[in-house]
């Protein structure tokens, strides 16, 4: 059950590289977040109780509910425009993506090691590469923030992995989302949002003395 | 033989069946469900016109294509039964004899001279090479699974137990779905309504067909689906005694039918550049067949 979830989890990243509208992705971040409280659930079984509802809880509201939900809001708040822009073909997109997992199942197919869990480390490490991939072939900045939330999600399962002999890893892994969701906060809201109307990286680089 | 018997019957029922499910979703009744066929019936008692310009290539393509159609059917088995025709790599024998009746619709689409049936065919070929390694990686990746290269072996030796092989059998049905929507040219890549100028895929390729021709094509698209059906129940029905199997088989193939229907009545079809990304996806998930197979053979660690 664990494998088929983790399977699915591949299947939204492929659905995401070639999604149209920015919507799209943050529905697709919910449904990681689900994905990601089931995994939790199956996996961690040797931990105790309120270290498991605490990471359980932690899933389900951080990854699912508040920061969906808080950038689907600030979507709506900054007038961004629906289209998420990429620099490239959504089909390179596409391929390139399938690309990433077909390497990665090659290189942990090449690592002799038995202690490995190897469908979570794949799935982790594809996961991070495409997150990496999205942030640097999409425009705008609410899409890096999706990328970095997506890069996590595959810190998470990789740390899931290990949860059950090293439970603070997890800890560590809900640490680096709490900050994320600060971050989102803090930073978005208040300053880039209100300064650019569109959001756009191309403005940054406009950026110089005159 | 029961399997070949069986998939001529559904193919006469089930354009009825996806026509009834788009007038049920769209607030009508419709026609009735043998129409489809009787429409085709009408056709064959035509005659048919062929233009001066064309060679016999273009008088013997839709009989080929017919007949590419029929016999990839043979190869398909139900159930405990074997299909007619049936021996190690006939999967492969099933794919190319499919290409052959397409890449004779295609040079009968270019002997006709008229550049809109050149653009039809060559957008049905691109989409056609464009499924292609999803089909073959889902085979591939059963015939890794189960050791066998023979749809007959194939399905009869796959036993569905944990669920990770659930996974897998779902998987396989909706990439199954898809392809038998690319090849037959129907709503997420292609609209069967519109004719003539607006898709500019199927539709336009037979543009010059008339009479018993056309009558042929439409009825070897009928047969498609009901031999991509027979495929998709082939993964689930494997183990079944025979009077359940065939049970099953009807059932498969009614569900199939009534999705096809659902798909077209609530999908719009996509943009014209939007449809290789969509079909190479397919590719993509087959490919996560690969890696589940490679978990259930526990290749990794």
């Amino acid at each position: 059950m664990t494998n088929v979830l983790l399977i699915l989890l591949i299947i939204t990243l492929l659905y995401v590289s070639i999604a149209n509208r920015i919507i799209t992705y943050v529905r697709v971040l919910a449904l990681q977040g689900f994905i990601l409280f089931g995994v939790t659930y199956l996996q961690l079984k040797d931990i105790e109780t309120w270290n498991l509802v605490l990471i359980m809880l932690e899933t389900i509201i951080f990854k699912a509910v508040a920061v969906p939900l808080f950038i689907s809001y600030l979507i709506k708040r900054n007038r961004m425009t629906r289209e998420t822009e990429p620099y490239l073909p959504h089909f390179v997109s596409l391929i390139i993506v399938t690309a990433i997992v077909v390497v990665t199942i090659l290189l942990s197919n090449s690592i002799k090691d038995t202690h490995l869990d190897k469908i979570f480390f794949i799935v982790s490490l594809s996961t991070l590469f495409t997150g990496l991939y999205f942030i640097a072939s999409r425009k705008k900045i609410i899409t890096h923030v999706l990328g970095y939330l997506i890069i996590e999600n595959g810190v998470f399962v990789l740390s899931l992995a290990v949860g059950n002999e090293m439970p603070n890893l997890v800890n560590l892994g809900i640490m680096l989302d709490v900050f994320a969701s600060v971050l989102i906060l803090g930073i978005f809201l208040n300053k880039i949002g209100d300064v650019f109307r569109d959001a756009d990286v191309d403005q940054l680089s406009n950026l110089k003395d005159y | 033989m029961i399997s070949i018997s069986l998939i001529l019957l559904v193919s006469l029922f089930f354009p009825g069946i996806i026509l009834r499910t788009k007038s049920l979703t769209s607030g009508r009744l419709g026609p009735g469900l043998m129409q489809p066929v009787k429409d085709v019936v009408r056709l064959f008692r035509k005659g048919a016109v062929y233009s001066d310009t064309t060679s016999f290539i273009f008088r013997i393509a839709p009989t080929i294509y017919f007949s590419s159609v029929l016999m990839a059917c043979l190869v398909i088995p139900m159930g405990q039964y074997r299909g007619l025709v049936s021996f190690d790599g006939d999967f492969v024998f099933f794919a190319y004899i499919l290409a052959l009746g397409k890449f004779f619709s295609i040079i009968a689409a270019m002997d006709t001279g008229s550049s809109f049936e050149g653009m039809g065919a060559s957008r049905e070929a691109l989409y056609s090479m464009f499924a292609e390694p999803a089909f073959f990686i889902l085979l591939g990746s059963f015939s890794l699974l189960t050791g066998f290269t023979s749809f007959y072996d194939i399905f009869n030796s796959l036993h569905l137990g944990s669920s990770i092989t659930y996974t897998l059998g779902i998987l396989a049905a909706f990439v199954l779905i898809m392809i038998a929507m690319i090849e037959n040219s129907r709503m997420p890549v292609d609209d069967p309504k519109t004719h003539l100028e607006l898709t500019m895929v199927h539709e336009v390729m037979i543009l010059d067909n008339s009479g018993f021709d056309l009558g042929l094509i439409i009825y070897s698209g009928y047969l498609k689906f009901a031999m991509y059906g027979a495929l998709i129940a082939g993964f689930f029905i494997g183990s079944l005694s025979p009077g359940w199997s065939v049970t099953a088989f009807l059932l498969i193939q009614l569900v199939f039918a009534a999705t096809v229907g659902l798909i077209e009545s609530f999908m719009a079809r996509f943009r014209m550049n939007h449809n290789p990304q969509f079909i190479l996806a397919l590719s993509s998930v087959s490919f996560l067949i690969f890696l589940g197979v490679l978990l259930v053979l526990e290749k990794f660690v």
